[in-house]
This record gives structure tokens, sequence and C-alpha cells, in this order.
């Protein structure tokens, strides 16, 4: 099955972008059809991430980009989103904790915007449902871009008369928050990325990946047991289970329990605080996704981030504790970190250094292509630290110390790969009609 | 034209069980090699096709041993075939496909349109529920699971909680596989056929493959098969193929596919 090419058929749909906008603005046209997507990119999960009436036109693109890039979008004119969301670094910084206004950390490592729309929420903690939602807390975030209230940011958007032109023809209105995020999830809409050497091998070139790279696909969905929350097929090929994890983490921290318990504590007494405030308090926003759900069982968990253009979007981790990733695969052979609320899929893995190795190489062939160059730099310079390894111990990961139950299978890839049990899929995927 | 059949040995390439990929199936020292419908060949040296049951075959007017039929002629010949199958076996039950030409898998029960996302007032704060209606939140199918199953499963983490998005990529991964195999099925190529043979020219729509009926003792192959040995007989003997291999795609995809064409029919093993 072949997209429909280049062409995308524009309809003239009257938006109707529900509750903030008074009145439909003049002329506006929507994709019904997504644009042309490159291998491992989905149909079908475009279908079900992009909300109707919130296809990107070219105008709202256009303009979305201008203000990721826009530095007076924040208090001192120094922070834009693409601050901590490079595109030419494949959207992220490069750090392991993001910087905002007045050289402030703040608790997070930034995620990249590749891929996002396909996310089911966003931020680490999933505290926000949509990209438009997202779009407006960094720029009210005191330690980001500090803005103190949305009235401030469209002031000071209304006195640059290049905006005021700008959302006239794309809005037909005055500049207003909404459609400035509006604006910006627009764009973000159009940073699918697929097309990696891993689309070339699931597609049928079997030459794409060396050896070292199929054993790594095998171990990926065998031993390594990284498929139960990183699984993906042609019709979610993000591996991604959108779901929230306590892998231990945040338990890196020593005082991790008893904060813990005190966040715990917080909410059962029904001390009312702002979750974003929370989040923002950088001693319990290490409680994660409970600090949304206010369920026990979510302390300390995070999203479980999409893999594609893993390899250049280090550090890794919510608080990009782990540099490289043989430091994230040693966080996983160990089993984790242990803490009263850690995932109940964490194990000891048992690998050995050389299928770690074979793990990290087939992970760097998820990186779009377009960022080869990038891609190889960021392969050198972490196989550079390949040595200094804090996160390894490999008397828990072989099973010398502690009881960290059984492993999984070591695959035989002469019988059989794990890989091919199931089908991955064509990857351009089905495009039923089923009606959203 | 005279018709005076002479019988011929038909050359048999040793079956190889290698399959049509990279997959090493583990080397089991086979028993004994499955039987073979050895074909008559015709005086004139034109094309004699075999029917699945391992006994009847027929001459093709007009089209040369090692000639591939076109699809249309394929499908004349094969039709002509399966009339002699059903007089010879008249008792024979015929199972039909009722329902659309490709199955679809329940799309999910719970299927609400998802609606623009609610634009705050500028200047809220995000309030307690930041999940747009269908959306993901952590409770998203988390607290109905147990309940179902009466189960004191743990919400929060993913076990067992799933969601409408979920659901919905399910389906489609579901209805991928189908549809490949829906491919392979109608196509005498994606099969490796000789002759231009494909399976659903004599199981329309995948008519009278009885999936539900495996494992059953298979006449043709003298021994109990599972669904994917006789597709296997059907692809050596009428399509005149390479068998393929237990984990070939192809293979996996033409089992969605006959199994998706029989949903709701109740499972009878070893049923004739």
């Amino acid at each position: 099955m072949r997209l429909p090419s280049g062409v995308v058929t524009m309809l003239a749909v009257v938006l109707n972008s529900g509750a903030g906008l008074a009145a439909p603005p003049p002329s506006q046209s929507a994709n019904a059809t997504p644009p042309q997507l490159p291998p491992g990119v989905s149909a079908t999960l475009w279908r079900l991430s992009v909300p109707k009436g919130m296809e990107p036109t070219p105008e709202r693109v256009a303009l979305g980009e201008k203000l990721f890039r826009e530095k007076r979008l924040s208090v001192d004119n120094t922070v834009a989103c693409m601050t901590c969301h490079e595109p030419e670094l494949g959207f992220t910084d490069g750090k392991p904790l993001s910087e905002g206004v007045k050289q402030q950390k703040v608790a997070r490592n930034s995620p990249t915007v590749l891929n996002a729309l396909f996310n089911a929420t966003q931020f680490w903690d999933g505290r926000a449902a949509t990209l438009e939602d997202q779009a407006k807390l960094p720029i009210l975030n005191p330690r980001e871009m500090g803005m103190p209230d949305p009235d401030t940011v469209m002031k000071k958007v209304r006195g640059i008369p290049e905006y005021v032109t700008d959302f006239q023809k794309v809005f037909g209105r005055e500049p207003n928050f909404d459609d400035l995020a509006v604006a910006i999830a627009a764009f973000e809409r159009m940073q699918f990325s697929g097309d990696a050497r891993f689309d070339k091998f699931i597609t049928g070139d079997s030459k794409a990946l060396t050896a070292s790279e199929k054993n790594g696909w095998a171990l990926f969905n065998g031993k390594a047991r990284c498929n139960s929350c990183h699984a993906g097929n042609a019709v979610s090929p993000l591996f991604s289970d959108q779901k929230f994890h306590n892998i231990g983490v945040a338990a890196h921290k020593q005082d991790f329990v008893t904060l813990a318990r005190k966040g715990v504590q917080v909410v059962r007494t029904g001390d009312e605080k702002q979750i974003d405030e929370l989040a923002l308090n950088s001693e319990f926003s290490e409680l994660g996704r409970f600090l949304v759900t206010k369920q026990e069982n979510d302390v300390g968990s995070f999203k479980t981030p999409i893999l594609r253009n893993v390899g250049i979007t280090g550090p890794y981790m919510h608080d990009g504790s782990l540099t490289t990733l043989w430091d994230v695969m040693d966080h996983y052979n160990k089993g984790g970190v242990a803490n009263p609320y850690l995932d109940g899929g964490m194990q000891r893995l048992g690998l050995t250094e050389p299928e770690i190795d074979d793990l990290v190489a087939f992970l760097f062939t998820l990186t779009d292509t377009k960022f080869d160059k990038l891609n190889k730099e960021q392969l050198a310079k972490q196989r550079a630290r390949k040595n200094t390894r804090p996160e390894r111990d490999n008397a828990i990961a072989l099973g010398k110390k502690g009881n960290l139950g059984d492993l999984a299978p070591n695959p035989d890839l002469n019988v059989k790969n794990p890989a091919d049990l199931g089908f991955y899929g064509d990857v351009t995927p089905v495009t039923n009609t089923k009606q959203r | 034209m005279n018709l005076r059949m002479k019988l011929l040995v038909v050359p048999c390439a040793a079956l190889s069980f290698a399959g049509g990929v990279a997959l090493a199936t583990s080397p089991e020292s086979k028993a004994e090699p499955l039987p073979k419908h050895v074909l008559p060949a015709s005086k004139d040296g034109n094309l004699v096709l075999g029917l699945c049951d391992g006994e009847t075959s027929m001459e093709v007017q007009g089209v040369k041993d090692g000639q591939r039929l076109t699809r249309a002629q394929a499908i004349t010949a094969t039709a002509q075939l399966m009339d002699d199958w059903r007089k010879k076996n008249p008792d024979a039950n015929w199972d039909d496909v009722p329902g659309p030409v490709l199955a679809q898998a329940a799309p999910p029960t719970t299927k609400k349109s998802p609606t623009p996302a609610p634009q705050p007032n500028p200047g809220s704060k995000p309030s307690g529920n930041d999940v747009r209606q269908g959306g993901v939140g952590a409770e998203t199918g988390a607290k109905a699971v147990p309940q179902q199953q009466k189960a004191n499963l743990q919400t929060g983490h993913t076990y067992g909680a799933y969601s409408e998005r979920d659901e919905q990529v399910w389906a489609d991964s579901v209805q991928a596989a189908v549809k490949e195999g829906h491919r392979v099925f109608h196509d005498a190529d994606a099969l490796g056929g000789t002759v231009g043979v494909s399976c659903d020219m004599c199981h329309p729509d995948a008519a009278n493959t009885h999936p539900e009926t495996y494992p059953k003792y298979q006449v043709q192959l003298g021994r109990v098969a599972l669904l994917r040995d006789m597709i296997n007989w059907c692809i050596e003997n009428p399509v005149r193929g390479k068998p393929l291999a237990d984990g070939d795609p192809k293979m996996r995809a033409m089992e969605a596919y006959i199994y998706a064409q029989r949903k709701g029919v109740k499972l009878e093993y070893g049923k004739h």
C-alpha cells in the first residue's frame, strides 16, 4: 500500500477548535489526510494522535516555528523553546538537566520533540494531555522561561508588530495565548521522524544491519526484555508503551524512600498544591507520575520514552543521570535500583559485556538517517566512555549476589530469533476507514 | 485432440524445510518424507494441475508444461477442478465463509470520537483532570480490570491496564497481519507458486479451510496435521511451490487471515 503522493489534499473545512475560540477564523483549511510520512512513521498513529481540527497547516507551522525559536517569549529574552530543544541536536540540548532563565537548572532532562506528537501524554510525568497544553507551561515556569502569567506574555507579543500581522494572517485575530500554543503545537506535529537504518532492515534489506546490530535486535526482544515496555511494530513504531514505570532511577537519591513517604503523606492529608508547583520543587518532582495521579503505585514512575533517535538524545532518564546507553544497559542489567515502588517487571538480566555492546549497537540504528553525522559522533563519544561505568554491578546482574529472579533464555539465533516472533508488519500500515 | 494419459514420473525436488526466509528451523530428523501427489503427464506436453485431495488432476489445454497460467486461465482451470471434486464428493460439507471479503477485527467497544482538547482559559493553571476524553491517563482501564477480574491487581503500572488508544493500536496491528495474509493467499507469486495457482482459487475468501478443525488426521498427509501443515501441503502440491518454514512471516500471516475469516466459529479439533 502506498500513501498518496506528495500532494496533500486540502479540504476546506471550517475549523472549530472547541472552547476558547470566539469565532471561526476566516478561510481556515485543515489537512484531513496526514502529510507524506516516511517509513517508520505510522499513519494509524497519526490518525490517533492528531486531534480533529488540530491538523497542522503550512501557515500555522511557519508561525509555530518562528515562535519555537523566539527568545522574547522568556522573561529576559534569553530562552526560547529551542534553547532546550535544539533542532540541530535532535531537538534536545545534550545536557543532563536543562537550564532556563538566569542559568537556573530545572529538574528534568529535556526530552526530544521528534515524534512527541505521537505521545499519549506530554512531559516526563504525563501531566499534559496535548501538545497545546504542554507548550504553555515552560513559558510560565519560573525556572524555564520565567514569565509570570499569560497576560504578560501576550502583552509582550502584541508589542511586536510582526506577530500582530502574523497572528492576524493565520488566526484572523489579535494574538492570544491559546493560539500561540496552537501554532507551536502545529510546528511540533510536523516533527515526525522515521527513516532509520532499522526501517530498511525491517522492510527486508537484511544487509542494512550488521551481525552485532541484528543480535542486539534479538536480545531486545528476548533476553534483555526491552520489549516488555519498548515494544514496537509498524502500527506503533515508537518503541514505547506510553505508560509510566518506576525503574529505580529516582532511588539513586538516598532520601528517596523518606521523600516518597512524605509525598504520600502530603497527598493523603489533602494538602492541595498545584501539580506544576510540586513538580517544580526538585525534591518532590522526583515522585514523578504520583503527583499527577495521587496513586501510591505511581511513586517515582516516569513515562517510557520513545526510542527512535535515542542515540542522539542523551543523556538518559528523566533526570539525565545516565550518561551513555552503556550506563542504561548496566542500570537494567542489575534490575534497576531497589525501592518499595519498583516496577514488578524489573529483574536482573544477566547480560554479558558483548551482549551489552550488541544492544547499544542496535539502539543506534534507530536514528533517522538525516542525523547520521551526529549519530556517529555520539556513538564515538559514548564508546569513549565505555570504561567509565558507574552503574555497573556484574555481581547482581550475573546472579552472584542477591536473588533477582531467573533470566530470560539466551537466544540462539541459529534456532530462532525472538525478533521473528510476531509480526512487525508492513511499514506502510493499514489505514482502515474507521471513523475516529 | 486425443487425450490419452501416460504416466510419467514427475520430478520432485527433495523436500526442503528451510523455508523462504533465513530462518533455520531446528534440524529435526524428519521421520519420513510427506507423501506427494504424483500427477499424470499429458501426452501433448500440456500442463497438468493437481487438486488438494491428492488424487484428482486435470490437463490444461493450450498451456505447455513449464508455462505459467495467467490469473484468468488459472481461475477457470481451478474452477473445473473444484467441480470435479464436488462430483466425486457429493456429500462433502462445503464450508462457506459468510460476511465480508476481509475480516475486520472488532472495533473497541467503548468507541467515542475524541473531542478536541478543552482549551483552558488563559491564565488558568492545569486543573484536576488533564486528560482529554478518550485519552490515556494513569487510571485509564486500570480500575476496571480488577473489577472485571475480581482480582486485586495493581493499578498504576501497566499490567492489565490498557487504554482506548492501546486497543486501537492492537486492533490495527492484528488487521495488518490479516491483510498481509489476504495478500499472500491471493497471490501465486507471493506463495512461490510456479503454475499461477493461488489459494483463493479453490478457497474463495478462505472458504472450506475450516481452521477450527485442526489438529486433525489429514488423509493426504497420512498423519495428524496442524493448519500450517495443510497450508504447506497446498503450497507444495496444487500451487507447486516450496513449503514455508514455521516461522516464515508469510505462513504466519496466512494463518492469521484464515483464522480471521472464521471468527466466531466453534472450535472442534479433529472434526471431519
